[in-house]
């Protein structure tokens, strides 16, 4: 078991580290962010100043090398933008992203489970058809067009709820509606397939034939066991929506870490979109891997595994 | 001081001593008489000044259209492009700066003059000037605020000027090290380090410190801050030129255009930045809002960088002259940006030092047709690819259009902004870019970068204008350097070097409770300023 945990942890590690090479090589194919920190216009003595200043002038390895320096360090950098500590930016959205994460959560995992064995249960059914409605649209509509329609009648002409911001509950519903929809949507569809798949075995139709309730084969059977990929979906989608829900928290301008990630590649700000990203992957990576030593546990055949 | 709060009026401005209340009206009569009466007093008793003055009450909250850096709180850390003054003008003062109806208006200095051989610069300062924390503004700071600075052109500043003296508290000397006539320009227009901060307080925070806790000149004191969210503000009742009418402004950042309209007319905030295209219609359209275009220094234009080679169809003025004739800058104006931006025919904005008025842009579709004929085009020709800035690809589709109605025929190549600006400035393009610039400055610096030799954004040059630009350069008298930069101007325009698009129009939108917004007061400045001018509406 030590031996699989260790492998998994050098695995990860190896992610992480080719992760931070791609993100680092990747942000500087986009352009040079001395374009956008300085007008056009200004002179090259300017621009010059500016890339010494970021560090930009140097060979872009001395650049990996000293930001994976800066890394083992737990340095992030500073912000191009903001000039001040990039992890200090991202702890002080972290709390904003979280809320609103949790928030959408709730609501997806409300919406989606329900309506998804509602759906499995009865197959071509009323709620399987409107299900299916739900979660076309959950899916195939873009999250700002929802965005902008929640704020035109709830807030424009309801006059309800604030157009944006956040400090209050009430800040909060609109843009958890919106990120938790899509979400709420693909829960939907897991939850009713993986239904489908348990309520088909053969456990199942032991339980029924030992004369068990229906409710009970379903509620203490059956959603148990279908419950498993979805809540292993979830947790991906939670790390997700905590770090890159953009398009929702700058439609609200909900000050959150997918508003500062926006903002970083707007400027080409590229220690924020870098320690972003990395701390994005590095929450993925710790999920997978504590779901991989669960696995482990569980299964003693993964464990034996080479 | 008491005698001027009438009811909650806030509407009386000491300075102009203009009362903003209707005639006619019976019942208000005697509070006009009242608001004259003391408008006058105010007057009498000192005109500019906080004796006098009505106290501060209420709070606008402005929609902001990007999110505000910590950096702007700082004028040493100036970038040189012009959000940072939106935050300057409320929590700084400096030198001098723009205001409404003048550039380079007196302000934390009173006076100054320069010695004959160009070479000393003496400033006065105000009496009375005082920082936030009660500190009077004295020459120290000045000195200190220079020396601290780092921002945009920094270096530049530095190499000329070889001293600075503070020969007593109320007057501080620059010494430069050799004539440069744009001193001024740079020291107390295109740059931060004319803008003062208290060097004690700096001292004690450190740059750290004063980032999180600002304490400057300005009409307003800093109360919070909350990167991504809100900047909230306070009136400074001792700022010297006037009390500020409005007690608190807070600047919200809403990046979504679409939400700033719909918070706008919800009233959630009075003012809205950057509202364009169809919503600046719905919300010229929406009763209760208005909208407040503001013509920005920036110029917009196309550049033909193959004009140089003797090969390509743009070496041929005609072409060159053609293509300008061929755009419709008013129809253009009116579809984007509602006939707001201003048709200046200039790469150079109208508001600059030194800047020539050249003729009108004309529209002359035929006459491009005769004039490509001439040169050897009667079907037009292909004219390769269009670059320019994705952000304004609405302005490049519409000119595009323009030239292929006359036959020239061009590819459009929207790129990303700072793919854009890097591919300009690394003269990797071909045939039209379409390019823009609202770098600080006067005609000169804008001459530097966009048509002398050298210069960032220049393709090729023109050996007579090279030599007037170094001429220029080393002209002391104020007249005779203006005559040289209308002559390279005149000739730029002669040779159709560039073919000037428009002078944008930043549009913004104002609610009900707003009296003074504060746009378009100074002149090429996009921000409402300045703020201890701006009032809430009368109720």
């Amino acid at each position: 078991m030590t031996g699989y945990i260790a492998r998994r942890i050098g695995y990860s590690l190896v992610s992480l580290f080719l992760l931070s090479l791609t993100i680092f090589l990747f942000v500087r194919l986009t352009g040079d962010p001395t374009t956008l920190l300085v007008e056009p216009g200004a002179s090259q003595a300017d621009v010059d100043a500016v890339r010494e200043r970021f560090g930009l002038d140097r060979p872009l390895w001395v650049q990996y090398a000293s930001f994976m320096a800066s890394l083992a360090q737990g340095d992030f950098g500073q912000s191009f933008y903001y000039r001040t500590p990039v992890l200090e930016l991202y702890l002080s959205r972290l709390p904003n992203s979280l809320l609103l994460a949790l928030a959408a959560m709730g609501f997806s995992l409300l919406i989606g489970i329900p309506s998804g064995i509602l759906a499995a249960v009865r197959v071509g059914g009323f709620w399987d058809r409107t299900g299916k409605v739900f979660s076309l649209l959950g899916l195939s509509l873009p999250s700002f067009w929802v965005g902008l329609v929640l704020i035109l009648f709830f807030s424009v002409y309801l006059e309800w709820l604030p157009s944006s911001g956040s400090g209050t509950a009430l800040h909060l519903i609109m843009p958890a509606f919106a990120l938790g929809w899509y979400f709420a949507a693909a829960h939907m569809r897991l939850t009713r397939s993986s239904m489908l798949e348990v309520l088909g075995s053969e456990y199942i139709k032991l339980a029924r034939l030992k004369g068990l309730p229906e409710s009970l084969v379903i509620a203490k059977h059956a959603f148990k066991n279908a419950l498993i990929p979805v809540l292993t979906l979830a947790g991906i989608n939670l790390v997700i929506m905590i770090n890159v829900a953009v398009v929702v928290e700058t439609v609200f301008a909900w000050p959150g870490i997918g508003r500062l990630l926006y903002e970083g590649v707007t400027f080409r700000d590229f220690p924020v979109v870098q320690a972003v990203v990395l701390l994005c992957g590095a929450m993925i990576v710790v999920v997978n891997l504590l779901i991989d030593i669960l696995y482990a546990v569980i299964d003693p055949r993964i464990r034996l595994e080479r | 001081m008491a005698a001027v709060q009438v009811g909650s009026r806030p509407t009386l401005s000491p300075i102009s001593g203009r009362p903003n209340s209707r005639p006619g009206i019976s019942p208000i009569g005697s509070i006009c008489g009242w608001l004259l009466a003391v408008a006058t007093l105010a007057l009498i008793t000192g005109g500019p000044g906080v004796a006098g003055a009505a106290k501060p009450e209420g709070q606008l909250t402005w929609a902001v259209h990007i999110s505000l850096a910590p950096t702007w709180f700082d004028p040493a850390e100036h970038p040189g492009i012009i959000t940072p003054y939106m935050v300057l003008y409320a929590l700084h003062d400096a030198i001098a700066k723009d205001m409404p109806g003048k550039t380079m208006a007196p302000s934390l200095a009173e006076s100054w003059t320069a010695s004959e051989d160009g070479l000393t610069y003496e400033f006065v300062l105000r009496k009375g000037a005082k920082f936030h924390n009660g500190e009077p503004v004295t020459a120290e700071d000045v000195k200190y605020s220079y020396e601290r600075y780092r921002g945009v052109a920094a270096k530049t500043l530095k190499d000329h000027v070889a001293a600075v003296e503070t020969p007593d508290p109320q007057r501080v000397r620059f010494k430069l090290k050799q004539a440069w006539p744009d001193f001024l320009t740079f020291y107390a227009s295109a740059t931060g380090a004319g803008w003062i901060v208290p060097k004690k307080y700096v001292e004690q925070v450190g740059e750290e410190g004063f980032k999180k806790a600002p304490i400057g000149a300005g009409p307003y004191k800093f109360v919070s801050f909350t990167p991504g969210q809100e900047l909230v503000l306070e009136a400074f009742e001792e700022y010297w030129r006037k009390t500020p009418s409005v007690k608190r402004l807070v600047f919200r950042v809403i990046p979504d255009e679409a939400t700033r309209l719909a918070a706008l007319k919800r009233g959630e905030v009075d003012i809205a930045y950057s509202i364009r295209g169809e919503l600046a219609e719905e919300l010229q359209r929406t009763r209760g809002l208005s909208l407040m275009p503001v013509v920005i220094q920036a110029s917009f234009w196309l550049y033909f960088p193959d004009q140089w080679d003797p090969k390509s169809p743009w070496h041929d003025q005609r072409v060159r002259l053609a293509a300008d004739l061929a755009i419709d800058h008013k129809t253009i104006n009116q579809a984007l940006t509602l006939g707001h931006s201003r048709l200046t025919n200039s790469i150079i904005p109208d508001i600059f030092d030194f800047y020539w008025q050249p003729p009108a842009p004309a529209y002359d579709p035929a006459k491009a047709k005769q004039l490509l004929a001439e040169a050897g085009y009667p079907k037009g020709f292909d004219a390769g690819e269009y670059y320019c800035d994705v952000s304004y690809a609405n302005l490049a589709e519409a000119t595009l259009n323009n030239l292929q109605a006359v036959g020239i025929r061009a590819k459009l190549r929207p790129l990303e902004r700072a793919a854009f600006f890097k591919g300009y400035a690394e003269k990797s393009f071909k045939n039209i870019i379409q390019g823009a610039s609202g770098a600080f400055g006067n005609a000169a610096t804008r001459i530097e970068s966009f048509v002398a030799k050298g210069g960032a954004y220049v393709y090729g040059s023109y050996p007579d204008l090279d030599a007037l630009f170094q001429q220029q350069g080393t002209q002391l008298d104020a007249k005779q350097r203006e005559a040289t930069l209308h002559k390279i101007q005149q000739i730029v325009h002669d040779r159709t070097i560039y073919a000037p698009l428009w002078q944008l129009a930043f549009l913004n939108g104002a609610g009900p409770r707003v009296g003074e917004s504060g746009l378009g007061l100074i002149g090429g400045h996009a921000y409402s300023a300045p703020y201890e001018d701006v009032t809430l509406a009368s109720k």
